[in-house]
């Protein structure tokens, strides 16, 4: 569902991505583990559509997100780093507001059928985003993405600045959409939730896949291991 | 681009401190529209009063010799528009009274701010005060940081990821807080039909319209321009201080400056130059070679010739009317050479400054809202041209009485009777219709039109070349 063939992109002469070539199927998390600069993000927006790789291509249900970024769009769920939702209003209209931009008109019921099922309590849902925490702002921003239903989710950095609890609730939703059929791919450099979350681990370094393995081959200490030893290379 | 509309509007109106602000604003317009209406009304009856009581004293004239009555006088009053209310223009420093009298063309005096206290002297707090400076002001605060903020929380990303596009996400939002501006503009217009209701003719409605209609693009410009910088730079406080920058050479420096150029281009002459050409103009004559006295002796031998008599005793009417009303008529002669003059070089300097709408739309606003308003400066001189022509027909009417009457030559203790000065209408001055209004504000409506497309095309060529990444 994702495919990412052979791809390369440079800015102003720092090679971002370097003929980097990933497949994520249905009902499969991927993780993307690098450090900063290692190219996570400018792989993930060339996904998006909001940048054009430089040579190869970049594939979303085999829709090219460079030249068709607006089809592409359509069938990707995205989370950023930090969701920031409009603090004077309450998650449910957030999540009503965004919907009705990607064309999709919800009944309240729906709405908070959606964020219940992305773990945001019945009781937050009509209380202003000004008022919640990153965690809860996060699965308003999975809600978004999920009412999209989408079967493609693109995140980044998702767990950053989650307490444990959010963080393991943010797995736990994860899995439960792969489940479902979802293709995801997740930009961290959270080894501990990657290895928790992922069926799947890439390290990137600067710009390179440089190893690619099952979770299941490694354990959480092993898998810091080969991370650590790649990144002091 | 609905759904933005509406969204917008729901945070705008879930902001305590804009709630507070816009109520304060609604209840400052308001009180400003209403006393203004108030001040509009008691100038208004006090003229009434005065033309009336002028119109008895003039009715109630014994027999009394007409050249008397010349010199007795009448008065024009310059007429209040109802919509000078919102925008007074150039009313409140050009006085609204011209005493009309014989041989002379009076200068208009009683200015508001001649008789104001000193502080009010430098303008009074009029709706246009509020509707030219600070509601645009306060349009470009909720507007410098509407696309500014949606980039630096990453938000943008996020709303074009899910459908929006950049230029109907750019103008949805420019339209959101022009229609909050178009809503303090309606309150304002609203408050002042409704308690000027018994004046707003079918006239006003059309002059109210455009007026609507000015400041509806000025705003739209100003909103949209505000975006487009919010869009286009780095962060809120550099969005914020170019357009303040904007604001600040539109509203204070290029007015003056493009002023001060205008008169600089087509220079009035000064006071005491105008009264000394007019003086030696009227002794000397206007082409400098034909003083009062020659031009006197040539029409007593044209009159002697035509009445076929030897000396001015002998002719059957009275020459000092003759000679009177000739030189009332050389004197107007001088009066359209010089004011001719004055009035060409005003209209210069209007179309001039008009025409730096193109760079400054605040100048076609206040142009567009003086002129509908009725209170510009085409509409004070078409005022004093109504009033010097009913001027030229009551001094004649006075003159040829004096002359055909029944009195002869040098018989000063002549009288008309009282049924002849009741003959004499009074002074009615008619306001220019919409059409002329519209037809000398074309070049800011021009201006104004252009600029909302400008602002336009700027928002949709700019949008597609905001990095969001």
């Amino acid at each position: 569902m994702i495919a990412i063939q052979n791809t390369s992109k440079t800015f102003k002469g720092f090679q971002a991505v370097n003929q980097l070539s990933l497949a994520v199927a249905e009902g499969e998390i991927y993780g993307l583990l690098g450090s900063n600069g290692a190219g996570k993000s400018t792989t993930l927006n060339m996904l998006l559509g909001f940048l054009k790789p430089d040579e190869g291509k970049t594939l979303v249900n085999g829709i090219d997100t460079s030249t068709n970024a607006d089809e592409s769009r359509k069938q990707i769920g995205y989370i950023p780093e930090n969701v920031n939702l409009y603090p004077y209003l309450t998650g449910i209209e957030n999540l009503d507001y965004f919907c009705k931009l990607a064309g999709k008109n919800y009944s309240k019921s729906e709405l908070a059928d959606f964020l219940t099922a992305c773990g945001l309590q019945a009781e937050a849902h009509k209380k202003r985003t000004e008022t919640y925490s990153k965690g809860m702002r996060q699965k308003v921003g999975i809600a978004i993405a999920y009412a999209k239903k989408a079967k493609v989710y693109l995140l980044d950095e998702p767990a950053s600045g989650l307490d444990p609890l959010a963080s393991n609730e943010l797995s736990v939703l994860l899995k439960k959409l792969a489940d479902e059929g979802a293709a995801i791919l997740m930009a961290s450099h959270d080894i501990f939730r990657v290895r928790e979350t992922c069926n799947r681990i890439g390290i990137l370094k600067h710009g390179v896949l440089i190893k690619e393995m099952q979770t299941s081959e490694v354990t959480a200490n092993e898998l810091e291991k080969i991370y650590l030893n790649y990144m002091q290379d | 681009m609905i759904q933005i509309i509406l969204n917008e509007w729901k945070i705008l109106l879930r902001v305590r401190v804009l709630a507070y602000l816009t109520l304060f604003f609604i209840a400052g317009l308001t009180l400003v529209t209403w006393l203004g209406v108030i001040q509009n009304n008691n100038q208004q009856e006090q003229q009434q009063a005065a033309q009336k009581h002028v119109r008895e004293q003039w009715e109630n004239i014994d027999a009394m010799n007409p050249h008397g009555a010349a010199h007795y006088g009448s008065y024009a009053f310059k007429p209040i528009t109802p919509l000078s209310s919102i925008d007074e223009g150039v009313n409140a420093i050009t006085g609204n009274v011209l005493r009309l009298e014989g041989h002379v063309q009076n200068e208009i005096v009683y200015s508001e701010a001649s008789q104001s206290l000193s502080v009010s002297k430098f303008g009074k707090l009029k709706p246009s005060l509020l509707l030219q400076y600070v509601i645009p002001l306060l349009l470009i605060f909720i507007a410098f940081a509407s696309v500014s903020s949606e980039k630096e929380t990453g938000r943008l990303k996020l709303l074009v990821f899910q459908g929006a596009s950049l230029p109907k996400l750019i103008l949805a939002k420019a339209l959101s807080v022009w229609f909050y501006g178009l809503f303090l503009l309606v309150i304002t217009v609203a408050v002042q039909t409704l308690i000027n209701l018994k004046n707003t003719g079918a006239g006003n409605i059309e002059r109210t319209f455009f007026l609507l209609l000015a400041y509806g693009a000025y705003y739209y410009t100003v909103v949209t321009l505000a975006v487009y910088f919010s869009a286009r730079l780095k962060n809120n406080t550099a969005a914020l201080s170019s357009m303040l920058a904007v604001w600040i050479i539109w509203t204070i420096f290029l007015p003056k400056i493009w002023g001060n150029t205008t008169d600089k281009l087509y220079p009035l002459p000064s006071r005491q130059e105008f009264k000394t050409a007019m003086k030696e103009d009227r002794s000397k004559g206007i082409d400098g070679h034909n003083p009062s006295d020659k031009r006197e002796e040539e029409l007593k031998q044209k009159v002697l010739a035509e009445y076929k008599v030897d000396s001015v005793e002998n002719l059957p009417i009275n020459f000092d009317g003759i000679v009177m009303q000739a030189d009332e008529e050389y004197g107007n002669q001088v009066w359209d050479k010089h004011f001719g003059k004055n009035y060409d070089i005003l209209r210069k300097q209007k179309n001039m400054y008009q025409l730096s709408g193109i760079f400054n739309p605040f100048v076609s606003l206040q142009s567009t809202s003086m002129g509908f308003s009725g209170s510009d400066m085409l509409h004070h001189l078409d005022f004093l041209q109504q009033a010097e022509q009913y001027r030229r027909v009551l001094i004649k009417s006075l003159n040829d009485k004096h002359a055909y009457g029944g009195s002869k030559t040098g018989d000063w203790s002549w009288e008309a009777d009282n049924a002849f000065f009741k003959s004499i209408k009074d002074f009615e001055y008619k306001s220019p219709v919409f059409a002329t209004a519209l037809n000398q504000n074309l070049i800011d409506i021009l201006c104004l039109a252009f600029w909302v497309v400008l602002a336009t095309v700027i928002v949709a060529l700019s949008a597609s070349k905001i990095k969001l990444v």
